[in-house]
């Protein structure tokens, strides 16, 4: 028989390194016509880092996202960058590439202050302008800002910057101190259905609701959001790496190591919780790994509501579950008096 | 050494190889296609779908051999010279791939779907990519991508 | 002169006449470029700028990614490259008494065999260097490479590594991270015991917080060393032009780190050292450090042509680094309404043959254990322990859903034995802003009740009477 169960898992979860330093630099390159080169140490690994981060410098800019190109991963050309880990890319790169956007742009308010003839503290770039706050009448393209600086007064515009997130180190004795910036918390809520004479379990659906601070590209965070579920359903139904007596593996193989597929997936509500951190670039935080954190508890806490069964050892496979189930019947046979 | 000539993408190619190299090793390393990948060569991950006369099939299972005198179509042949494939159209505006190494065989076996089935339920859709294994994306944008992209095929015939 | 006629010969006799005609093309993309679709103008109209920040903006490689047209390491060729394929030692812990590579090395194809001690510093890691690019002398978990080849095809290079022959003298294993713990255990690092590295976090009083709990509530849970299974296997090419640089094309997502290791295991100064990252097909953790690229690099140098490694799938799993394995013992006490007034968390992590990313997965978890509730008693302990199995490092969360499966499982027990709805429990207990963590940290930024409340509302969550 099939049985329905809910369940749900709240988390939190850190950005950046424990304690230790983590930097990232940027370099922020103006060129000639207003549009602009970002060179960034990080490795695009698939999240859709160079995305996001784009964005982040083409706010900071005042130009369109498809004005920004970025450069990445070469040692050569690229500044030094900690990597696409710890879900610190949107938060420690974001930061300094809006850094070094800042430092380039002092330079062209330095030269639109001369052509506008107002302070340089009165300007601000938007609408590829760099225009007097808050008078978008009295404003000068960018492009021509760019070209003059280069061109006429022979000040390139070229921004760097690197940024590390404040920690404190854990005192040695009670592990107290600060050891990240910055968390992000998440719930999920699954409803599985279990069969009671197999112990197969399947997650009809999943409701997500995440805080990643500003979501720079909520299409790109959902994507993140969905990945990871993904990872938490073979987490906890299907993937294990099984050794033999003598410490070699099994099951090395995509045959019998078992990912979820596209069948095994449920239906995915997300929902992007509001939130604004003023420590993270325009208020974003980050989402990598928070994603796939509470996904296991959820199933398996609906597998309890489901059948009663408490399986404390992942992954929950239909044996476990199973002989979890019979072993529950036998122990309430036990209870009829005789 | 074998001679093997297949159309690959609509164009006649020749190919003189080892008895034992695969449909897979022949794209990649004689033709240069390097859209179909290596992500297991066993065929448990669906990395290196084609389709070979209108089938999907992973071409690291498929010898060279076997497939000569076939048509073959890679992602390579998928677009035309001014136009992306519906397909291909609908994964970019859903933003559906992320690492992208799935994304051939992806797009492959969802072109082998609509051209059976032109109005496939999300069910049948997750079916015909149960064989291509994708960790970054958790399936959700790829199916949402092939079911627009058939209602934008559907839609190109009835204007047809 | 004498030299080079040898080389080609070797070449020659390796291949049919027909095979290296072809192998010339094979090198360089030989086919008609694909048909490719040109792009739209992508400077959209002045004065109608959507805000980027918010934009569900389109990647910038989509196109590409549809297209097929990605390059990723495994779909780029040099002229004259060369294939790499690495032995592994099959045996969870030896003594290598005596690897002899002389058939390896004299099979035709094979253009230079690497073993352990060629290289100027054969050890690395990101907190410890305690793992070898090549065992050379003692083997401590089976996916351990005692050396690598390089030949002119895969196949080649592939059945050359049974031509290496190594003898092994078998040392005792351990497997299991609670034995390892015992003082008789086998030590995997000797003289070094098997605890890599240990860390506690306290807070407040919890034998006092126990004993004020109306109820005590305790578990224990445990999870299973899984893989990343990145679809593209890590992949690698390493040239050097003829200023003694060194180029290495990587699927490392941390190249500045990379380059480091590169310039201390083959000693050189880093500005000889160019790391390049492409766009990676998918990382999760497992492809954050150097793996096979100083080997790839020294076989370059040896062979004088570039060498490209793939790993097979196999390697994927055995080879690269893996989840830790949890053994988690949770304790709680609280009042009769639910609230949580001490917790004890007690972690044991399987950290494998080395210690990789286990510090940072530590501290991570030691952090996160508690859940993401206001405790005023709470006592975090963790230890990560050497076992002769497969390494454990850096994979998607360090430790986070090792725990949260723990901790969010104990709660619903904790919620059902009360007889408290399970939203309402972590409603009653979870961060607020300004709450302190168990470090004594004051968060901001705080939104848990909002997910909690959000969720629930999505999913339809109505409180059962």
């Amino acid at each position: 028989m099939k049985r329905r169960g809910r369940g749900m898992a709240c988390m939190w979860y850190p950005i950046g390194f424990t304690v230790a330093a983590n930097p990232s630099a940027a370099v922020v390159k103006m060129n000639e016509d207003g549009t602009a080169v970002v060179l960034t140490g990080t490795v695009e690994t698939g999240q859709g880092s160079l995305a996001v981060l784009g964005q982040i410098a083409a706010e900071a800019l005042g130009i369109a996202t498809d004005d920004v190109h970025l450069v990445s991963a070469d040692t050569d050309a690229t500044p030094m960058d900690c990597g696409a880990i710890a879900s610190r890319t949107t938060y420690v790169t974001g930061n300094a590439i809006r850094l070094a956007a800042e430092d380039a742009k002092s330079v062209l308010f330095e030269v639109a202050a001369q052509v506008l003839g107002v302070a340089a503290s009165q300007l601000e770039a938007r609408d590829r302008t760099i225009q007097v706050k808050g008078f978008p009448r009295c404003s000068v393209p960018i492009g021509e800002i760019c070209k003059r600086a280069q061109i006429t007064l022979g000040r390139p515009p070229i921004g760097s910057a690197s940024w590390n997130p404040p920690t404190v180190a854990l005192d040695p004795e009670s592990g107290q101190g600060k050891p990240f910036s910055t968390y992000v918390y998440a719930t999920q809520i699954a409803e599985v259905e279990v069969d009671d004479e197999t112990g197969e379990v399947e997650v009809l659906r999943i409701a997500a609701a995440h805080d990643c601070g500003t979501p720079i590209n909520p299409m790109l965070v959902e994507g993140q959001i969905e990945g990871g579920i993904s990872m938490g359903i073979g987490f906890a139904l299907q993937e294990e790496i099984l050794f033999d007596g003598a410490g070699r593996q099994i099951n090395p193989n995509l045959t019998n190591y078992i990912v979820p597929t596209a069948l095994d997936m449920p239906e995915i509500d997300v929902d992007i919780v509001q939130n604004y951190d003023p420590t993270g670039p325009f208020g974003a935080k980050g989402v990598g790994e928070p994603s796939l954190v509470p996904t296991a508890p959820a199933i398996l806490n609906a597998i309890r509501d489901a059948v009663g069964v408490r399986i404390t050892s992942l992954p929950a496979t239909a044996e476990k579950v199973l002989a979890a189930i019979k072993a529950k019947r036998g122990d309430e046979r036990k209870q009829i008096p005789a | 050494m074998i001679d093997v000539t297949i159309i690959v993408n609509g164009e006649t190619r020749r190919a003189s190889v080892p008895p034992e190299t695969t449909l897979l090793a022949l794209l990649r390393d004689h033709f240069g296609l390097t859209g179909a990948k290596v992500g297991c060569d066993v065929g448990d991950c669906g990395a290196c779908t084609v389709i070979v006369d209108d089938r999907p099939v992973n071409a690291c299972l498929m010898l060279a051999g076997q497939a000569d005198r076939r048509r073959v179509l890679t992602i390579e042949g998928v677009a035309t010279k001014d136009k992306l494939h519906p397909l291909q159209k609908a994964f970019e505006e859903r933003g559906a791939l992320q690492c992208g190494f799935c994304g051939p065989g992806i797009i492959l076996s969802a072109k082998a779907l609509l051209d059976q089935n032109p109005e496939p339920s999300r069910h049948e859709i997750r079916d015909a990519l149960a064989g291509n294994l994708c960790r970054c994306t958790g399936y959700a944008k790829l199916v949402d991508a092939v079911s627009d992209a058939a209602r934008a095929i559907r839609s190109e015939q009835l204007h047809d | 002169m004498a030299d080079e006629q040898r080389v080609l010969e070797r070449e020659r006799s390796a291949v049919d006449e027909a095979w290296r005609g072809l192998d010339e093309n094979a090198r360089l993309p030989a086919a008609a470029p694909p048909k490719t679709v040109p792009a739209e103008p992508l400077v959209p109209v002045p004065g109608q700028q959507i805000r980027a920040v918010g934009q569900r903006a389109t990647r910038p490689d989509s196109r590409y990614h549809g297209l097929g047209q990605t390059r990723y390491i495994d779909d780029l060729a040099l002229p004259g490259m060369l294939h790499a394929k690495i032995k592994r030692a099959g045996i969870a812990s030896a003594r290598i008494k005596r690897i002899d590579t002389s058939a390896a090395e004299s099979m035709p194809g094979v253009m230079a065999v690497v073993i352990g001690r060629e290289f100027p510093v054969n050890s690395f890691g990101p907190t410890f260097q305690d793992q070898p690019v090549l065992a050379d002398e003692v083997v401590r978990h089976a996916g351990d490479g005692v050396a690598a080849v390089a030949a002119v095809t895969e196949q080649i290079a592939t059945a050359a590594l049974e031509k290496i022959v190594v003898d092994y003298e078998p040392l005792p294993a351990v497997f299991d991270p609670l034995d390892a713990m015992r003082e008789d255990a086998p030590k995997v690092h000797p003289p070094k015991g098997n605890i890599c590295h240990s860390l506690a976090i306290r807070r407040g009083d919890v034998a006092k917080g126990f004993a004020q709990s109306d109820h005590i509530f305790e578990g224990r849970f445990t999870s299973q060393m899984v893989e990343h299974v990145s679809i593209e296997p890590h992949a690698a090419i390493a040239a050097w032009d003829a200023n003694g640089r060194l180029t290495v094309w990587a699927t490392i997502g941390r190249i500045t780190l990379a380059r480091a290791d590169l310039a201390r295991t083959l000693r050189l100064p880093m500005n000889r050292i160019r790391l390049i990252g492409t766009i990676v097909g998918g990382n999760f953790g497992g492809k954050n450090e150097i793996s096979q690229e100083p080997a790839l690099a020294l076989l370059s140098k040896k062979a004088g042509r570039p060498v490209k490694g793939v790993f097979t799938r196999g390697e994927e799993f055995i080879a690269s680094t893996v989840r830790h394995p949890f053994i988690m013992d949770y304790k709680t006490g609280v009042t009769k309404d639910g609230r949580i007034l001490a917790r004890t968390a007690r972690l044991v992590l399987d950290g494998g043959a080395y210690c990789s990313w286990s510090e940072t997965t530590l501290g991570k978890c030691c952090v996160l254990a508690p859940g993401p509730y206001k405790i005023d008693n709470v006592r975090s302990e963790a230890i990560v322990v050497y076992t002769n199995k497969t390494v454990a490092g850096a994979m998607r969360g360090f430790g986070a859903p090792q725990v949260c499966f723990a901790y969010e499982s104990h709660m619903d027990d904790i919620a059902t034995a009360l007889g408290i709805d399970p939203l309402a429990i972590r409603l009653r207990n979870a961060f607020e802003e300004g709450s302190p963590s168990p470090t004594g940290q004051v968060l901001q930024s705080v939104v848990v009740k909002e997910t909690l409340l959000k969720a629930a509302e999505r999913f339809g969550w109505e409180v059962r009477s």
